[in-house]
C-alpha cells in the first residue's frame, strides 16, 4: 500500500518510462495552441490537474472599466522633516496625469523630543547639583536636544567621562526638577511621567549588571544552572510531600489511633512484618500505623467499609501525588501481581496494601532522582570534551565514571554483576515499571499456597 | 440445588426474632456512651450465585440467582443487621425487596445482568445510619471458564468489613463476644461490665449460614494469602529501593550520602 495505490496508478516500478515511450510523439502532435513547446514539455505530457484557460481568454484583454491612467514619474520633493529646503527626486505613482500633493509620505515619522531650556536663573535656583557643573549640564541638555535622547550616543560624544547613568539620572533629575518649578502647584504636574517616575540609577546599574552576567554566561555555566533549578525543584516538592505528612501525622495520631490502639493492631500485623525482614538501607517499616488511620470523615459516619478507607486513601495520596504518579503506582502493583483492590481487605491487608503504595511512590520518585543525577553526570561528560576541566564539578566524575553503572531496573537483579555492560550507562535506567519476569514471584507464591 | 432455594420476599418466620438489642430503657441511658477510638468490624461477604436453567430456560427466566449478604466465616449477621433491602433492577415487579431476617438473601430468576444495591440497616443500638452495598449480578461466566452448566454456578462475590467507629458501650458489651464481630482491646482505662454470658450463645446458631444450601458455592477469603502475597511484593520494592538508594549514594560520592538518605 502506498501512495500509488491510493492514486489508482501502476504498480509497476518505473511507469514513466513505459509509457512515456510511446506517447511523447502523439502528444507533441496534439500540442494545445498558445502553449509554447518548452513549457508543455515540462508538463510530461501529462494531463493538468486543474483546468486550464483556454486560449482565446488568455489572448483577450480584461476589459477596461476605470480609466485611470497610472504612470511613474521621477518628480523632485520636498519634505517638511527637513529644515534645509533640500530637493530630492523620487519616483512617483502618478494618477491620470496629476501628480501627488501634500507632504512627503514619511515627513511625519520624523519625531523629535521636547527638551526643557532652563534660564541661568532656574538653574542657580533648582538646578545645581555638586556633581555636575553647568557647563556640563548645558553639553548634555544641547547633546540631548541634538541626539534626540540616544544616551548611548551622547554618552559617547559627551567631553567629560560619565557612564549613560549618569548622564540620564541628571537629565531627567533637571528635567523633573524644571517641571515641578515651573508649574504652580505640586498636584498639577504629579500625575507627568517625569515626576511620577524617578529615574533609578542604583536599580539600573543592578539591571544592566545582571543582564549582561547572563548574556555572557558560558554553555557550562547555564548548565549548571538549569541542574540547580531542577535540584531545587526537587527539593521544595519533597518539602511539599514532607509537610503534608507531617500534617497528617498529629491528625491520625490525636484523633484516631491512641497508642493501645497501635498496640492492638500491631498484632495482625506483625506476621507479615516479620516474615520480611527489611533491609538495611530501606525506610524503617512504619507499623502501619498512620496509614490504617481513618480518614475523619469517614469517622463522622459511625459505620462505613473498610475498603472505603483504602479507597479514600489513595484517593487523597493520588491528589498530592500527581494522577500520572498513581498510574504508575498501578501499573507497578500489577506487574508486583497485586492486586490494584485487595480481595480481602481486612484491616491488615489495606493498612500492608497503603504501605506498598507508598514504597512504590518512593521507588518511583527514587528512579527519577536517579534519572536526573545520570543526565547530570552524562551532561558534565559531554562538557568535558569541550571545555577545559578543573570546575568543581569533575572532582568526583573520575570515580563516578565507572561505579555508576545501573544493573538492572528490573527486580529480580539476575544482571546484577554483569560488568560488560558497563560503559553504556545513559539511557540504561527507564523508569518503566518492573519487567514481567519479576512479577511471576507473587503467582508463584499463590500457586503453592493455593 | 437450585430447587431450594426459597421465595424471595417471604421472610422466615421461625428466624424472624433474633438477636434483638436489649431495650431497656434503664440501661441504655448508661449505655449509650460512646467509646472513642475503638472500632468494631465484621467482615462480610456479599456477591450472587447463578445457576443456568439449561433446557428449562425460558426467553426471559434463562437463570436462576440468589444475591447475598452473608458474614464472612458465615456467622450471624442479625446481630448487627436488622434488615436487608435489595434494590433490583426495575423490570422487576416490586423492585425493592425487604428482608427482615437472616439469612439476608433474595433469589429471583431473570435473564439479564444488572447492578443491585443491597441497603443494610442496623439494629437501633449498633448504628441509626445505613450501609450501602452494590454488586453487579453476574450470570454469564467469563469464557476462559468454559461454555455455561447447570452443574456450576456463576460465584462473584465481595470481602468488606462493616467498621463501626466510636460504638456505644451496649453494643460494644453486646457484640464483644460474638463470632461474627472482630473486636479490639479496650483502650486502657476503659473497664466494661462482663457481658450477660448467655445471650449470644443462646442465638449464636440461629440465623448463620454454616449450613446454607449453597455454602457449597461460597468462595473462600483467605486474609493471610494476601498477606503474604503483599508481603512478597513489598519485599522485592524494598530490595529495589535499597539498591537505588546504593546506586544514588554512589554517584552522589560519600560527602552527599546523607542527603540522599534523608531524601525520602
Amino acid at each position: 500500500m502506498d501512495a500509488k495505490d491510493i492514486l489508482g496508478l501502476p504498480k509497476s516500478s518505473f511507469p514513466a518510462s513505459q509509457e512515456k515511450k510511446p506517447r511523447p510523439p502523439k502528444e507533441s502532435q496534439r500540442k494545445p495552441d498558445g502553449v509554447s513547446r518548452e513549457v508543455y514539455a515540462l508538463t510530461g505530457g501529462l494531463a493538468p490537474l486543474m483546468p486550464s484557460i483556454e486560449v482565446s481568454h488568455l489572448k483577450k484583454r480584461p476589459p477596461p472599466e476605470n480609466k485611470e491612467k497610472v504612470t511613474w514619474q521621477w518628480l523632485p520633493f520636498t519634505s517638511s522633516a527637513r529644515t534645509d529646503n533640500l530637493q530630492l527626486y523620487h519616483w512617483v505613482r502618478v494618477v491620470n496625469g496629476v501628480p501627488p500633493t501634500g507632504d512627503y509620505a514619511f515627513a511625519k515619522y520624523n519625531k523629535s523630543v521636547d527638551v526643557l531650556k532652563y534660564t541661568d536663573e532656574e538653574y542657580e535656583k533648582h538646578l545645581t547639583d555638586p556633581t555636575w557643573t553647568k557647563e556640563e549640564t548645558d553639553q548634555l541638555f544641547d547633546l540631548c536636544e541634538r541626539f534626540d535622547l540616544r544616551f548611548i550616543v551622547i554618552a559617547d560624544r559627551f567631553p567629560t567621562s560619565r557612564t549613560v547613568e549618569e548622564l540620564k539620572s541628571r537629565y531627567y533629575g533637571v528635567s523633573r526638577a524644571l517641571k515641578i518649578a515651573r508649574a504652580p502647584s505640586f498636584a498639577d504636574v504629579s500625575g507627568h511621567p517625569l515626576v511620577k517616575e524617578r529615574y533609578n540609577v542604583a536599580h539600573e546599574v543592578e539591571r544592566k549588571r545582571a543582564l549582561s552576567s547572563v548574556l555572557s554566561q558560558s554553555k557550562q555555566q547555564e548548565l549548571k544552572n538549569a541542574e540547580i533549578l531542577v535540584e531545587a525543584k526537587r527539593i521544595m516538592e519533597l518539602r511539599v510531600i514532607n509537610k503534608t505528612e507531617e500534617v497528617d501525622m498529629p491528625v491520625s495520631t490525636t484523633n484516631i489511633e491512641t497508642t493501645d490502639k497501635a498496640a492492638n493492631q500491631a498484632e495482625p500485623i506483625s506476621p507479615s512484618s516479620n516474615a520480611q525482614p527489611s533491609p538495611p538501607a530501606a525506610a524503617p517499616p512504619t507499623l502501619g500505623t498512620d496509614s490504617n488511620s481513618t480518614p475523619a470523615s469517614l469517622r463522622m459516619l459511625r459505620v462505613y467499609l473498610r475498603t472505603h478507607v483504602l479507597e479514600q486513601t489513595v484517593q487523597a495520596a493520588s491528589s498530592t501525588a500527581g494522577l500520572r504518579t498513581i498510574k504508575r503506582v498501578d501499573q507497578t502493583l500489577q506487574d508486583l501481581g497485586v492486586h490494584l483492590k485487595p480481595k480481602v481487605p481486612t484491616k491488615s491487608v489495606c493498612a500492608e496494601h497503603l504501605e506498598l503504595r507508598k514504597e512504590i511512590i518512593t521507588l518511583l520518585n527514587l528512579q527519577k532522582q536517579l534519572q536526573n543525577k545520570e543526565a547530570e553526570v552524562s551532561a558534565n561528560r559531554e562538557n568535558s570534551y569541550v571545555e577545559t576541566p578543573g570546575t568543581p564539578k569533575r572532582t568526583y566524575r573520575g570515580d563516578t565514571d565507572r561505579p555508576f553503572i545501573p544493573e538492572s531496573v528490573g527486580f529480580g537483579g539476575e544482571r546484577v554483576g554483569k560488568r560488560d555492560h558497563k560503559r553504556k550507562t545513559s539511557g540504561r535506567f527507564s523508569d518503566a515499571p518492573p519487567s514481567p519476569p519479576q512479577s511471576k514471584r507473587p503467582r508463584k507464591l499463590k500457586a503453592s499456597d493455593g | 440445588m437450585p430447587h431450594q432455594l426459597e421465595g424471595p420476599a417471604a421472610p422466615k418466620s421461625q428466624r424472624s426474632k433474633v438477636a434483638r438489642p436489649p431495650e431497656d430503657p434503664d440501661s441504655k441511658k448508661m449505655q449509650n456512651k460512646r467509646l472513642k477510638d475503638v472500632e468494631i468490624s465484621f467482615p462480610i461477604v456479599y456477591g450472587t450465585i447463578s445457576f443456568w436453567l439449561g433446557k428449562k430456560a425460558s426467553e426471559y427466566q434463562s437463570h436462576k440467582w440468589t444475591v447475598y449478604v452473608r458474614g464472612a466465616t458465615n456467622e450471624d449477621l442479625s446481630v448487627i443487621i436488622k434488615r436487608a433491602v435489595f434494590q433490583l433492577h426495575p423490570s422487576f415487579n416490586n423492585p425493592t425487596r425487604v428482608v427482615e431476617s437472616p439469612p439476608f438473601e433474595l433469589s429471583e430468576s431473570g435473564w439479564g445482568e444488572f447492578e443491585i444495591a443491597i441497603s443494610l440497616f442496623f439494629h437501633n443500638d449498633v448504628c441509626d445510619k445505613q450501609l450501602d452495598l452494590y454488586h453487579q449480578l453476574k450470570l454469564y461466566p467469563e469464557d476462559d471458564t468454559g461454555p455455561q452448566t447447570t452443574k456450576k454456578p456463576v460465584v462473584v462475590e465481595t470481602y468488606d468489613e462493616i467498621v463501626f467507629s466510636e460504638p456505644t458501650e451496649a453494643f460494644f458489651l453486646r457484640v464483644q463476644n460474638h463470632p461474627a464481630a472482630v473486636v479490639p482491646r479496650l483502650p486502657a482505662g476503659l473497664n466494661l461490665p462482663p457481658p450477660g454470658p448467655s445471650e449470644i450463645l443462646n442465638e449464636k446458631k440461629r440465623g448463620d449460614t454454616k449450613d446454607h444450601p449453597l455454602s457449597q458455592w461460597f468462595m473462600n477469603f483467605s486474609e493471610a494469602d494476601e498477606l503474604l502475597k503483599l508481603a512478597a511484593a513489598r519485599q522485592q520494592v524494598q530490595a529495589h529501593i535499597a539498591k537505588l538508594r546504593r546506586q544514588l549514594s554512589v554517584i552522589d560520592g560519600p560527602s552527599q550520602q546523607l542527603n540522599a538518605a534523608s531524601g525520602q
